[in-house]
């Protein structure tokens, strides 16, 4: 009851929709959650030591120089960082994150637009993505999915009953949302746009806008969608690929095909961890963004349900918090970070299943990338920040 | 407070819509969702399971094959007639040489210089960078691939091909690469090429025993399939290798004799130049006893270490036809190319002509048609036959009158084989041929054997039309290959058992052990040994009495039996608008106990062709050579009749160093006659003609004694239309020596056709001058 009674003294602050920032009496961190993540991270390294040897060994004048633990080194270390960061992460109160929001959302369009600046974006495969900080490269991108996350939730709680008015409610998060992808864009960057525009609409969605734009916003993308289809040749060879990835086994299909072959050789037991065949360079992006059919290969469908299911309890388990959080801002970046992880857990799977067309969109807590990995950890952290505030764990 | 509390809430706390929206998002994300790719892992991973699994492991699995040895073919005494030995096939990855840098120049005129190819067209197999394999040269020899070796090392030289003094900057070329393969060699090139056939660029067999015993000749090839990672090299930690050993090929031995071979091509080469033979000659000597067949041979030839090239004559036909695009031209070349790589003694058929009579003969005799001691035939040149307009005629039309059945033989009568055609009747002689096989192919174990064709029963067994029958029995209007027909034969020769013929007595393994042995198989006994004797002592009468038609194949010391048979090919004429005879004898010796039989085939004797056309006058005496040379080497020792010494030429014997009377009396020992001794010197230091050379048997020898001979040239007499001993003599005025070829028999009508050094030359006295003897009076169609 103390506790609740030192909050009020913060009614009269600029946070006038009270989101606590007082660290000193907060709760303990939401226990299922936290070893949710870290069963999940640890699994999620044992699996890049297994699916990323091969690649590493048969790679002698590249990168790794021929190490075979050269990715599962590097991934350990940072998910050793990403523990840290979590926990780093969970100690700032929700007052601090609503504070440097706005400054987050305006790093990270800079990022972006920096990252377009040749010499400092590097370029690869033909998008220009990643700024090398010299011992590793990260995606400004990455960081503009929690500034999304994190800013669109101030702009909610400010707008509040105004978010039903388009002035409000659509036209500066569409200007925001419009700004990012010309960014991205220009990069380009397919799954990060798709990813952001999804964060966007469900902040949207749970903000309070009416149903009715969700209909319309769903006809748009159907639009939009028709229109990428149309005019990009590549968006067409990627539709075809996925209705009959068989068909250019060797070409257009080889990604979906090898991974169809990885999943459906692990049967319901798999082959066993460390003896997927498919790695053996067949599998393309095998430690990364197909690492989930290394896993169904290895674990079999049993062990890749296993992993599901883990998901899918961290999931709930963060809507679950985010639904008690104490105050509106924390409900908001909690769903958001959830659903984050949601989205990119179920479009992996997807694309490597060949449920949906092929994009490539990471594993979290599973696929290498140091960076992608220590921000991952960080919203994680921050959803654990929330779930200090939440009173009755159950 | 506690409505405070709650007035907070209302203000800060998530509103019911947020909390529905989130609960909704909770379900769809983390529940639903999962449900969803749940059921879609089910699917691939247990429902499709086995599909994916295969073609996982089809895609992971890499094959390598080991290459067997393929067998040795030998001859019967061991002779390799074709053997495998390893070479290399030399080619180049463009693409590494790209990659690491290498010089593509340098390559290309370093192999075009060892491998002695063009220049710019290695270089343009360089340029292809995508590549990693562009066959360069394929085959090659050890020699020379030791040099690629070399070159591929690349000593003291950098990627460029430049010299360099630091070891560090030497460089081997990367892109220069050389692959193990195996090469066929053919140790007597085109000896018995149709019968040992040859290989493709596979190493598989395309024709003759190559192709008949590819299996077992190839062996199993072994493999090795192991798990491999998409680069093609070894999976890590997976020890899946599974071996399977190469078997070698076994090994033939045929019961081809390298040396009856070798004589049967060279008396048919003789033969096909001197008749002018427009179609080539056949061939096939076979052992009575077994069915064994010690040669067979079809010329032209070609040689089996170059099938591809033509012989000059066809090579001369493709260029001169007139053929406008390459399509044709090489339409053209596959014609001539199949055409020289056909064996005619067996995938070729024939109307076999009078050769035939021998069946007909031992049929009468067999069915009790006919007997040898009283049967009795009237020629009187024509015989009426019902169902036929017109007579049929007799090669004599003037009749042999009234003959034995040994003089119908004997003379080839027509009319005589005719009735006695008629007396075995339709069906009984068809039974027969099916007896001795002529329906059927023989089975022999050799590629590309044909059919043979004759009359269906319905038309032959027709009693009101026996013209069918009547042609049969002499040999005309069916037709049979040479295979079947020296198959048929040889039954009647030894003790009347049709045996199956063959080329293959022994397969051995690759360590020389013997895996299996092939006995003479005996099909069925068609005649009596009683009618085979009969048959035997019949046939002798044609080649060993002078009247015989079969006279020319006479072999002086040997008891051959034989039967004389000229076929018109009918249709042949009714498309090329002129006659093509078909000369053949098939002969067999020695006639009391027969050990192996010659058949022989002269296909369209040319105009350039100084005989008369016959199988008596032209294939008689290539049979009669071929025997003559083979028996003696098969291990039949010659039995000289009374007088028949005389007529084998002798070896002059030495004589220098003798004295006079020794050699006198040396002399008269060899057969000769000492016709001058010049000089009176106590030992001979000199002799006419040399010591060694082989002169007819009586021929007068000149002996020096201490002078020199007076060597002033002579003119060489006309020796041509003299009986043997007559143009001996003749020679002998001018001081000259013969020699013989042909038919060496004591007979009136046996005279020289021919001389090898021309009427009106200048010789030196002394030299030797070879005469062909024939008797030109068995010309004609028997």
């Amino acid at each position: 009851m103390a506790a609740r009674e030192n909050t009020v003294t913060y009614e009269n602050t600029r946070l006038a929709d009270y989101t606590y920032d007082n660290s000193i009496e907060r709760g303990s961190i939401d226990l299922p959650f936290a070893l949710l993540t870290l069963l999940l991270l640890t699994v999620g390294v044992v699996m890049v030591l297994s699916a990323s040897f091969a690649r590493a060994y048969y790679d002698p004048s590249g990168t790794t120089n021929g190490n075979a633990t050269y990715y599962f080194v590097r991934q350990a270390l940072f998910a050793l960082c990403g523990v840290g960061v979590m926990f780093v992460c969970s100690r700032f109160p929700m007052g601090f994150y609503r504070r440097i929001s706005g400054i987050v959302m305006m790093a990270s369009v800079a990022l972006l637009a920096l990252v377009l600046v040749p010499g400092i974006g590097e370029k690869a495969n033909n998008a220009r993505r990643w700024i090398n900080l010299g011992f590793t490269t990260f995606q400004p991108s990455e960081i503009t999915k929690i500034a999304v996350i994190l800013f669109f939730s101030v702009l909610i709680c400010n707008f509040k009953e105004k978010m039903k008015t388009i002035r409000y409610g659509i036209l500066p998060f569409v200007v925001i949302l419009g700004g990012i992808c010309l960014l991205l864009v220009m990069e380009p960057h397919m799954s990060a746009i798709i990813i952001i525009l999804a964060i966007g609409m469900v902040m949207l969605f749970l903000g309070g806008l009416p149903l009715y734009w969700f209909v319309g916003g769903g006809l748009g993308v159907g639009a939009l969608l028709g229109i990428g289809y149309a005019l990009f040749p590549y968006v067409r060879d990627r539709f075809y690929a996925w209705l009959n990835p068989f068909a250019d086994a060797s070409g257009d299909g080889y990604q979906i095909v090898q991974s169809l072959y990885s999943i459906g050789s692990g049967g319901l037991l798999g082959l066993g961890l460390g003896n997927s065949r498919q790695k053996y360079l067949y599998l393309p992006e095998e430690h990364n963004d197909f690492i989930f059919s290394v896993i169904c290969e290895e674990l079999g469908f049993i062990g890749a349900m296993l992993i599901l299911t883990l998901f899918a309890l961290l999931i709930i388990r963060g809507f679950w918090l985010s639904m008690h959080a104490r105050d509106r801002y924390s409900a908001l970046v909690g769903a958001g970070i959830t659903t984050h992880l949601a989205m990119q857990v179920i479009l992996n799977v997807a694309v490597c299943t060949n449920s949906i067309p092929c994009t490539g969109i990471s594993l979290p807590l599973f696929s290498y990338g140091g960076t992608a990995l220590l921000l991952q950890m960080a919203e994680l952290g921050i959803v654990l920040s929330i779930s200090r505030d939440v009173a009755e764990k159950r | 407070m506690f409505k405070k509390r709650r007035e907070k809430k209302s203000l800060t706390s998530p509103n019911s819509m947020m909390l529905r929206r989130t609960l909704f998002l909770m379900i769809v994300c983390g529940i639903v969702a999962f449900i969803a790719l749940g059921a879609r892992l089910f699917k691939l991973q247990i429902i499709d399971h086995d599909t994916y699994e295969s073609a996982a492991v089809e895609q992971q699995l890499r094959q390598t094959t080991v290459s067997a040895h393929r067998g040795t073919l030998y001859d019967r005494n061991m002779n390799i007639l074709a053997m495998s030995a390893s070479v290399s096939n030399i080619y180049i990855s463009p693409a590494e040489i790209k990659m690491n840098e290498e010089n593509p120049a340098y390559i290309a005129q370093g192999l075009a210089d060892i491998l002695g190819l063009d220049y710019n067209e290695v270089y343009e197999k360089t340029l292809n960078t995508d590549s990693w394999y562009a066959t360069v040269a394929r085959k090659v020899e050890d020699d020379v691939t030791e040099q690629v070796r070399q070159f591929k090392e690349n000593e003291g030289r950098n990627a460029q091909g430049e010299l360099v003094t630091d070891e560090k900057d030497h460089k081997s070329l990367t892109g220069v690469k050389i692959e193990e393969a195996s090469k066929r060699y053919y140790p007597y090139g085109s000896l018995a090429c149709h019968v040992i056939g040859f290989v493709g660029s596979d190493d598989h067999g395309l024709s003759g025993l190559e192709l008949y015993y590819d299996k077992a000749l190839s062996g199993t090839d072994g493999r090795i399939v192991r798990a491999t990672n998409a680069n093609g090299t070894d999976m890590m930690f997976t020890d899946f290798e599974d071996y399977y050993d190469a078997v070698d090929g076994q090994s033939l031995v045929l019961t081809l004799d390298q040396t009856v071979q070798f004589y049967l091509e060279k008396h048919l080469e003789t033969a096909a130049e001197t008749y002018d033979l427009q179609d080539g000659a056949a061939g096939i000597v076979m052992d009575v006893n077994t069915a064994g067949i010690l040669g067979m041979a079809s010329l032209g030839n070609f040689d089996l270490n170059n099938y591809l090239a033509l012989s000059p004559e066809a090579q001369e036909r493709v260029d001169r036809a007139d053929v406008h695009t390459e399509e044709e031209r090489d339409t053209l070349l596959e014609q001539e190319r199949q055409l020289q790589w056909r064996n005619k003694a067996m995938s070729d058929t024939y109307e076999p002509g009078s050769v035939f009579k021998i069946i007909t003969l031992a049929t009468g005799l067999e069915c009790g048609a006919v007997d040898p001691d009283t049967s009795a035939f009237f020629c009187g040149g024509s015989i009426n036959v019902l169902g036929r307009t017109d007579p049929l005629n007799c090669a004599n039309i003037y009749g042999h009158g009234d003959i034995s059945l040994a003089e119908a033989a004997k003379y080839s009568c027509n009319v005589a084989f005719v009735t006695i055609g008629q007396m075995i009747g339709a069906e009984t002689f068809y039974k027969y041929i099916r007896a001795f096989g002529l329906f059927d192919r023989t089975h022999v174990d050799l590629a590309g054997e044909s059919d043979s064709l004759w009359w269906s029963d319905d038309v032959f067994f027709d009693k009101s039309n026996l013209s069918q029958l009547a042609a049969a029995s002499f040999g005309q209007t069916f037709t049979i290959t040479p295979m079947q027909l020296i198959t048929a034969v040889s039954a009647v020769a030894n003790g009347g058992y049709l045996m199956e013929p063959y080329f293959v007595s022994e397969f051995l393994n690759a360590d020389g052990t013997v895996a299996s042995q092939r006995e003479p198989k005996v099909i069925r006994q068609v005649v009596s040994e009683q009618t085979s004797k009969t048959c035997c002592e019949i046939l002798e009468g044609v080649v060993n009495e002078a009247d015989g038609t079969g006279a020319n194949a006479y072999v002086p010391g040997y008891r051959v039996a034989g039967k004389t048979g000229t076929s018109e090919d009918v249709v042949y004429e009714a498309v090329h608008g002129t006659k093509k005879y078909i000369c053949s004898f098939l002969g067999f010796a020695p006639a009391d106990d027969p050990k192996v039989a010659v058949l022989v085939l002269l296909e369209n004797p040319g105009p350039d062709n100084p005989y008369s056309v016959g199988g008596g006058t032209m294939a008689a005496p290539v049979v009669g050579a071929v025997l003559q040379d083979i028996l003696p080497y098969l291990g039949v020792a010659p039995v000289y009749g009374e007088g028949e010494e005389a007529l084998v030429d002798q070896r002059v014997p030495r004589l220098v160093g003798k004295t006079p009377e020794e050699a006198k009396s040396i002399l008269e020992e060899a057969g000769f006659v000492l016709k001058d001794t010049v000089g009176g010197g106590a030992a001979v230091t000199a002799q006419m003609p040399a010591a060694n050379a082989k002169v007819a048997a009586g021929s007068e020898i000149i002996l020096y004694c201490g002078e020199e001979p007076v060597l002033e040239p002579v003119e060489m007499p006309d020796l041509r239309g003299l009986s043997y001993e007559v143009a001996r003599i003749r020679a002998s005025w001018a001081g000259l020596y013969v020699r013989g070829t042909g038919t060496m028999m004591k007979s009136n009508y046996v005279l020289t056709v021919s001389q090898s050094v021309e009427p009106g030359m200048m010789v030196d006295p002394g030299t030797i001058v070879t005469v062909t003897l024939n008797d030109a009076t068995k010309a004609g169609i028997f």
